[in-house]
């Protein structure tokens, strides 16, 4: 029924303009660190494909033996130098060739190939072979010189790791502690007056941590162990700058993780007649064990990608040693010292940095997808 | 995929480029290095000089009043030529220079780099001449570039004053301490066994390429994979490595020895001490010249990067000692002041 002059009701949804703006504007804001993601990776791939796949030249020392005819498909080779296989890539000066056949010392090669122009040799002209930076080599050569062809990454990643385990040792005791102290003991006071001094930690520049370990850290080491046993760089201060760095981290992290066990449990041990420290140790850090595995490695990975601190306490040159207190470069303080000079775009050198980049990412990403996994796997759900 | 990857990339440096202005209108680019900021009035030493003054020998300038100048002169390349450049310009703009004197301490490879390949600077400083190839991007992208000698460097061979066994180094024997010797005693047995540490250039920098060349016969292969090498474009990071331990050993500019004389020492190579005199005639086997390139469109077309390098050439020797390094020849500086007045149209 419907009287005169009277609006229709509508019971449909009035399109809100203001808030569908607001909800885009947010959905924007979440889809940028994922686009930023998304830009990153495709560079580091796309930078550290060209590494992979880029054409390298290496001097295989052995001379054209007799002049080369710019039409002749047969060249005669010295004995010296390293051998070449049929289907090697090969320059002579500028020009590129393939060998198709090898009978002893005589090559059969293609002339002229990738668009450079079959030309006359001379005797006694050094061979270049065609090479690759393979998978294997990268990952298991135990040099890292990429102006001089060696592309083994051990080293740098062995440097990171150092850093990364000393700075472990610092941080997980003194982490954990601090924040069983805090949650457990500390007492409202000392809280309100610790947290903030703790989380002041986390505002100090990390160029200072740099400083901090190389002027106070390092010369400490060396009053203790020695001079000649330690370095000016080493990767041992470095590691504990950067424990220090990741300690408000680890910290604040765990203490989230313990004061999240309910109350019920705490009492519950008392109950039974346990002290603060067997209620503290035996009933509220396994209680919280997955957000403190969390914090862990969320520090783990905080500690692999920090590069000031390394940078300037660490060393400068790649060296694989397991002694924390020698030089040693890691992966992102050979990135910024590679870039610190102007890099020749599209050279090796800069390809390899992102090699590097890439590597770090998927460590960093392994790491973080672990860690995910044991949150899932130890997570105690109350209630 | 890719295009969504171009559409953040694009994103990420326009925020990059926004970040690294600050709002401020400037075309250059964001460096690693820090920037020297020469507008320091208390660089001590400096007499406020009139700017007609005529210098006592050699060729001379049309002068240079440095009030009437402004704009931005933009310099990158050797650590070397650095501290002498950041002298020059203090000076150049205590005298009344009103714009901005940026100066990169990026190696010299890489400064001719940035001049020749991008571009992006006015001038670049470099410990050695300029290469073939290097010339060439040049004119590939329109610049021809002109020399300017303005001094001359002699590289040091640094130890700590805690080392007392080494005074003299053979050219053979430098070979050896920066390649494939592992300890001191293996070169010479009266030398401790002790692992020999290195700090050296790294290979962006001019210094690295002139030692290479005069050590290593070009051949950069052995220095690099020498074991406890670290390398670094900061010499303050070597000269901070080489004061680490009485069995490490170093090399750089000159300059950066005179500034660190009191806790380095340097060593005679063939017997020769690095001395003024012994530059000056050639015996010091590492002596090495200092360069400025500049472009003569460049200069021309920006009438405070033509004055700067006429100021720098006009007062550069009564600084170039102080700083560290040793004067060029008048005959040398004579050149470079004709290569100015070339590239400006003046004639020689």
């Amino acid at each position: 029924m419907r009287w005169e002059g009277e609006a229709e009701l509508s019971l449909r949804r009035r399109p809100r303009r203001r808030e569908a703006l607001i909800q885009g504007f947010l959905f924007l804001c979440g889809a940028l660190s994922i686009l930023t993601t998304v830009g990153i990776v495709y560079e580091l791939g796309k930078e550290s494909l060209s590494f992979f796949t880029r054409q390298l030249w290496e001097n295989s020392n052995k001379p054209l033996a007799a002049d080369l005819a710019p039409d002749d498909p047969v060249m005669l080779v010295g004995t010296a130098g390293a051998a070449l296989r049929r289907g090697d890539l090969i320059r002579v000066h500028d020009e590129i060739m393939q060998v198709t056949a090898i009978q002893g010392l005589r090559l059969t090669v293609e002339r002229g190939l990738r668009g450079t122009a079959a030309a006359a040799h001379a005797a006694g002209i050094q061979i270049f072979r065609g090479n690759r930076v393979t998978l294997l080599e990268f990952f298991t050569q135990t040099q890292w010189n990429p102006q001089i062809g060696k592309f083994g990454i051990l080293p740098l990643v062995n440097a990171t790791l150092m850093t990364s385990i000393v700075a472990m040792l610092v941080a997980l005791p003194l982490g954990l502690g601090g924040a069983i102290y805090l949650s457990e003991y500390a007492s409202a006071r000392a809280r309100a007056m610790l947290k903030p001094i703790l989380e002041m930690l986390a505002g100090v520049p990390t160029v200072v941590y740099g400083y901090f370990a190389l002027t106070f850290m390092t010369p400490m080491l060396r009053s203790i162990f020695g001079r000649d046993l330690v370095e000016i760089y080493n990767t041992g201060s470095a590691g504990i700058a950067i424990g220090i760095l990741i300690l408000p981290l680890v910290t604040s992290m765990s203490e989230d993780a313990l004061n999240a066990v309910p109350r019920a449990l705490r009492e519950g041990a008392y109950a039974l007649g346990g002290t603060r420290l067997e209620t503290a140790v035996k009933v509220v850090v396994p209680a919280a064990f997955s957000g403190i595995a969390a914090a862990l490695l969320v520090a783990v990975s905080r500690a692999i990608g920090e590069t000031m601190v390394v940078a300037i306490a660490a060393g400068a040159g790649p060296a694989l040693t397991l002694n924390p207190f020698r030089g040693a470069e890691t992966m992102t303080g050979h990135i910024v010292r590679i870039s610190g000079g102007d890099l020749s775009y599209d050279s090796i050198d800069y390809n390899s940095i992102f090699a590097i980049g890439l590597l770090l990412f998927l460590i960093t990403l392994g790491l973080n997808l672990i860690s995910q996994r044991v949150v899932r796997r130890f997570r105690e759900v109350y209630e | 995929m890719s295009s969504t990857g171009r559409v953040v990339l694009g994103w990420l440096l326009a925020t990059a480029a926004l970040a690294a202005c600050g709002g401020v209108t400037t075309t250059e680019p964001a460096s690693l290095q820090p920037t020297s900021a020469p507008a320091q009035p208390t660089q001590a030493a400096v007499q406020p000089t009139e700017a007609a003054q005529p210098m006592p020998e050699g060729l001379m300038l049309p002068p240079v009043n440095p009030l009437e100048l402004s704009g931005t002169v933009v310099t990158a390349g050797s650590s070397t030529v650095f501290p002498l450049a950041e002298r020059m310009a203090a000076r150049f703009e205590d005298e009344g220079f009103a714009g901005t004197i940026t100066i990169d301490s990026i190696g010299s490879g890489a400064g001719l780099e940035r001049f020749c390949v991008t571009g992006e600077t006015d001038v670049a400083n470099s410990s050695r001449a300029i290469r073939e190839g290097e010339v060439e991007s040049c004119r590939a992208i329109g610049r021809e570039p002109v020399e300017f000698r303005v001094g001359t460097d002699a590289l040091a061979i640094v130890v700590s004053r805690e080392n007392d066994f080494i005074q003299n180094a053979t050219l053979q024997e430098l070979a050896l301490i920066f390649s494939t010797a592992s300890t001191w005693s293996e070169i010479n047995p009266a030398w401790p066994s002790e692992p020999i540490l290195r700090f050296i250039p790294g290979t962006d920098s001019g210094t690295f390429d002139y030692f290479v060349e005069e050590v290593f016969d070009q051949d950069e292969g052995p220095i690099l994979v020498a074991a406890n090498t670290q390398l670094s474009e900061d010499d303050n990071v070597l000269v901070r490595g080489v004061l680490g331990s009485p069995y490490a050993v170093g090399f750089f500019g000159f300059a950066y020895y005179a500034e660190n004389a009191d806790v380095l020492r340097v060593l005679d190579v063939e017997g020769v001490p690095p001395t003024a005199e012994a530059v000056d005639d050639g015996s010091y086997p590492l002596a090495r010249p200092l360069f400025l390139y500049s472009d003569a469109a460049i200069m021309q077309a920006k009438p405070q990067v033509a004055a700067y390098i006429n100021f720098f050439l006009t007062y550069v020797n009564e600084e170039i000692v102080d700083v560290g390094y040793f004067p060029a020849s008048v005959d040398a500086l004579d050149q470079s002041k004709k290569a100015w007045l070339g590239a400006m149209g003046r004639g020689g």
